[in-house]
């Protein structure tokens, strides 16, 4: 019997009396690619962190070819053959790549001046092996967040490290670059190296990985071949439950509450059209940087078309700023909760207040009571977990900051929602529940917008799909209409030699 | 719920307690210990002729500090307050010793205050320059303005009638400590029951949400300035009426007493968090320290040693229990 790559036996962590990991043990094989998979809280990236050396395990170990990682911190877990690439890319964006990939270790002259040129050639050294065309020498802030992770993986390469452990590498790559990282993935792996793969998107779990650990709770739930079982019940042995497959219903009305007719920006949109019924879901679909958000963000106010023009129940609006939408019924629930989102240190209550300060305030004192009652109204609408609208915001969970940001929008009497990604970040459960809600707008005869990457979401939701290609309006698809393959066939960027006979040609005009 | 209806006094008090947080109740715990310890070494430390005195001398750094703790919370810095006061001091001095009734040239020189701060709100929030660097530029600007202005030397020779309204007392408390409890007070109920206090604390706490949740950036920041110019300049009204007279000069290095004081409760310089209540506890902490160091006749580099070091250890005890409310 060959000795694992790594091994956790018996692994626990508490903070205080609190248990987070509750003796967690499993096998990575040498060259195996193993799936870490649990919903948020499950446990994953506590045990991601004592792997990386962050945090000390309160009882059981951690072994790499069976010795034990005594040592503490990041710098003996890089020592032990532990790369660990995060979510957020922890690299200095002004540097170069060949400074990102010697950070912390840089080489040196005598010990006193650092050798770029040593650097750069060892750093492209181990580019060349997977992505040639990085530039060592280019400040790392300029490439794009699917090569910035290239970068990491090389760095891991140039330390020799026997494990490279991802964490959700994929929440912003296109279709295209993860292809190519599950290559770069299956080339590490053929060298030998083990990858933990830790994400939420099963389908990348079921092509990448061979065999996969599910948490639930801080316990193994179970240690899975990926060969021998299915999505259905990798994700009941995560959630403890059968998530129930709802299908779509429509509650759209014929009645036309937004129009938008040539809107254009100076950032990405180009020349796009819509319109948007009462009681309507309408998804749009694209590939990342295909001017989607860019498109919402017009509609919100947040930016300012170039060219174009918007009416709301027949009336043009300006939309000069997020503060005129929302009085013309118009909110944005943002894709990037903690920047656009939430005011992390004031409460859910004082969060929901924000967008709605003349209903509140209407003689320049906010009426507390109103307040009180309105926000506990929209969150038990949302149905916020735990229910404490006084606590701050940056307590919740990415799912309960989500319906908090609904609920300001419902106190706000929004007929108009946008939403950006709308479970990005968010675990199973928490979906449905979001999935749920929108619904429930609809049917209260709310309009809707949703830009989503995950295609089975915009399916799922949505009474009509557009599809934006390179800024522009690709497709406009209903009912059957609506698949995964003629979504995808639209959204991706045809050569004039390929687009001119295939099907897939743009459909606009 | 029936119960509060039935009593609103008892609501009104639940409000008050609920209010006033764990950390004020710190900044608070913090001044008592202070005060223990010169009460132990400095006999008649805590008569009610030395605690009046305190807040008097507290209540110019407290003005400013107020006005300072509404422009750290929106995520700015304003170290242009003591030149601004010089400005205002050398305008409504000139303007008494014309002959100017005292309420004109009062208007006159709060006005010009706010006039600075509403300079300074709109190169931070229109044209987009960093806060620190803005003040910064207009720390020197106001500064060589007044001095300019006056060519160095004091304007001499404020009417009594004027010293009168700020040196006076009402019920035995004098006018000065009157004033800034008021504004005080004020200054609370903006931030707690405004909805500019709201989008103050929002555009401090993350602009660009608050921008997506529909909050006037600009207007805001540009209001805290103005605020806090207005509130250099009524510290300067309270400074001349006690001195008599205006030195281009007045105010130097009062930006830093007031970063203090705010700091001392519980403001943090990256924005978003504040108190009124802890900014008036640290101004009166940095007061009564020096007071009764001063009582000590302990020599005034000790007290600089001592002002360094309460808000060293301020930062260290904020820090230690962050995150545990």
């Amino acid at each position: 019997m060959t000795v694992p790559r790594l091994a956790f036996e018996a692994v626990t962590k508490s903070f205080g009396p609190v248990q987070v990991l509750k003796g967690v043990s499993f096998d990575v094989a040498p060259g195996e690619v193993h799936g870490l998979l649990g919903e948020n809280g499950a446990g994953k990236s506590t045990l991601l962190k004592i792997l990386s050396g962050v945090f000390r395990p309160t009882d059981g170990r951690v072994l790499i070819d069976g010795k034990p990682v005594d040592a503490h911190g990041p710098v003996a877990a890089r020592r032990a053959g532990i790369a660990m690439i995060h979510q957020e890319l922890q690299q200095v964006p002004r540097l170069t790549v060949a400074q990102n990939m010697f950070l912390g270790r840089p080489l040196t002259h005598l010990g006193m001046i650092v050798d770029h040129r040593e650097q750069e050639r060892l750093a492209a050294q181990a580019l060349r092996a997977i992505d040639p065309s990085i530039d060592p020498s280019a400040p790392i802030g300029k490439l794009k967040v699917a090569q910035r992770q290239i970068v990491e993986i090389a760095r891991a390469l140039l330390e020799d490290a026997k494990l490279v452990a991802m964490d959700e590498p994929t929440s912003s790559l296109t279709p295209a670059e993860f292809d190519r990282l599950a290559e770069i993935i299956f080339d590490l792996s053929a060298r030998g190296v083990s990858v933990v793969y830790v994400s939420h998107k099963m389908d990348e779990i079921f092509r990448i990985c061979s065999r996969s650990s599910i948490m639930r709770d801080g316990q193994l739930v179970g240690s899975v071949d990926m060969k021998e079982t299915d999505q259905k019940s990798v994700v009941s042995m995560m959630v403890g439950r059968e998530l129930s497959q709802q299908t779509h219903t429509s509650f759209a009305t014929d009645q036309v509450v937004l129009e938008a007719t040539n809107l254009s920006s100076a950032a990405k949109v180009r020349d796009v059209s819509l319109t948007l019924h009462k009681g309507e879901v309408l998804g749009i679909a694209g590939l990342v940087g295909s001017g989607r958000t860019e498109l919402l963000r017009l509609i919100a106010g947040a930016d300012q078309r170039s060219a174009g023009d918007v009416s709301i129940d027949g009336k043009p609006v300006a939309l000069k700023s997020p503060r005129e939408a929302i009085a013309s019924g118009i909110g944005l629930v943002p894709e990037e909760r903690k920047r656009e989102g939430i005011i992390p240190l004031r409460s859910v209550r004082n969060n929901i207040a924000l967008a709605s300060m003349s209903r509140f305030a209407p003689h320049g004192v906010v009426n507390s009571r109103a307040l009180k009652a309105v926000s506990a109204t929209t969150l038990k609408e949302t149905g916020l977990r735990p229910f404490a609208p006084e606590r701050e915001i940056r307590r919740f969970s990415g799912g309960n900051q989500q319906k908090a940001i609904i609920s300001r929008w419902l106190a706000a009497e929004t007929r108009i929602f946008l939403f950006d990604e709308p479970t990005r970040g968010i675990d199973v459960g928490a979906k449905a529940e979001i999935y749920a809600l929108i619904e429930k707008l609809a049917q209260e005869g709310k309009s809707v917008i949703v830009v989503s990457s995950e295609l089975p979401e915009v399916i799922r939701l949505s009474d009509r799909v557009l599809v934006m290609r390179e800024g522009q309006l690709a497709a406009e698809l209903s009912g059957d209409a609506i698949t995964e393959e003629a979504i995808a066939s639209h959204a991706i960027p045809q050569s004039p030699a390929t687009a001119a006979g295939t099907p897939a040609a743009p459909l606009a005009n | 719920m029936s119960q509060a209806n039935a009593k609103p006094d008892a609501g009104f008090f639940e409000t008050v307690f609920s209010r006033f947080s764990v950390r004020d109740a710190g900044t608070l715990i913090g001044l008592v210990v202070i005060m223990a310890v010169f009460a132990i070494l400095v006999p008649g430390f805590l008569s009610e002729r030395n605690l009046l005195n305190i807040l008097q001398q507290s209540s110019i750094n407290a003005c400013l500090a107020l006005g300072m703790t509404l422009v750290i919370i929106s995520g700015g810095i304003d170290l242009s307050v003591g030149p601004t006061a010089a400005l205002s001091a050398v305008l409504t001095a000139t303007l008494l010793v014309l002959g100017v009734p005292a309420p004109v040239a009062i208007a006159a020189g709060l006005a010009l205050g706010a006039a600075c701060g509403l300079f300074n709100g709109f190169m931070v929030a229109i044209v987009g320059l960093q806060p620190f660097i803005v003040t910064l530029g207009t720390l020197s600007t106001f500064r060589a303005l007044a001095l300019i202005y006056t060519g160095g030397n004091p304007v001499l020779g404020i009417p009594d009638s004027f010293r009168a309204i700020f040196n006076g007392s009402l019920f035995g408390i004098p006018t000065p400590v009157v004033i800034v409890a008021v504004v005080a007070l004020i200054a609370w109920g903006v931030l707690k029951k405004t909805p500019f206090g709201e989008y103050l604390l929002a555009v401090g706490g993350n602009e660009e949400a608050a921008h997506i949740a529909g909050v006037p950036i600009a207007r805001t920041k540009i209001a805290a300035y103005v605020i806090s110019g207005t509130l250099a300049a009524l510290a300067a009204m309270i400074l001349i009426g006690r001195l008599g007279a205006a030195e281009p000069i007045l105010g130097n290095l009062w930006e830093l007493d007031a970063i203090a004081a705010a700091a001392i409760g519980g403001a943090s310089l990256m924005g978003g968090k504040g108190s009124v209540v802890g900014t008036i506890l640290g101004a009166i902490i940095l007061g009564a320290m020096r007071n009764g160091l001063t009582l000590m006749n302990v020599q005034s580099f000790y007290q600089l040693l001592a002002t360094g070091l309460i808000i060293l250890a301020a930062m260290l005890i904020d820090r230690a229990t962050r995150g545990r409310e």
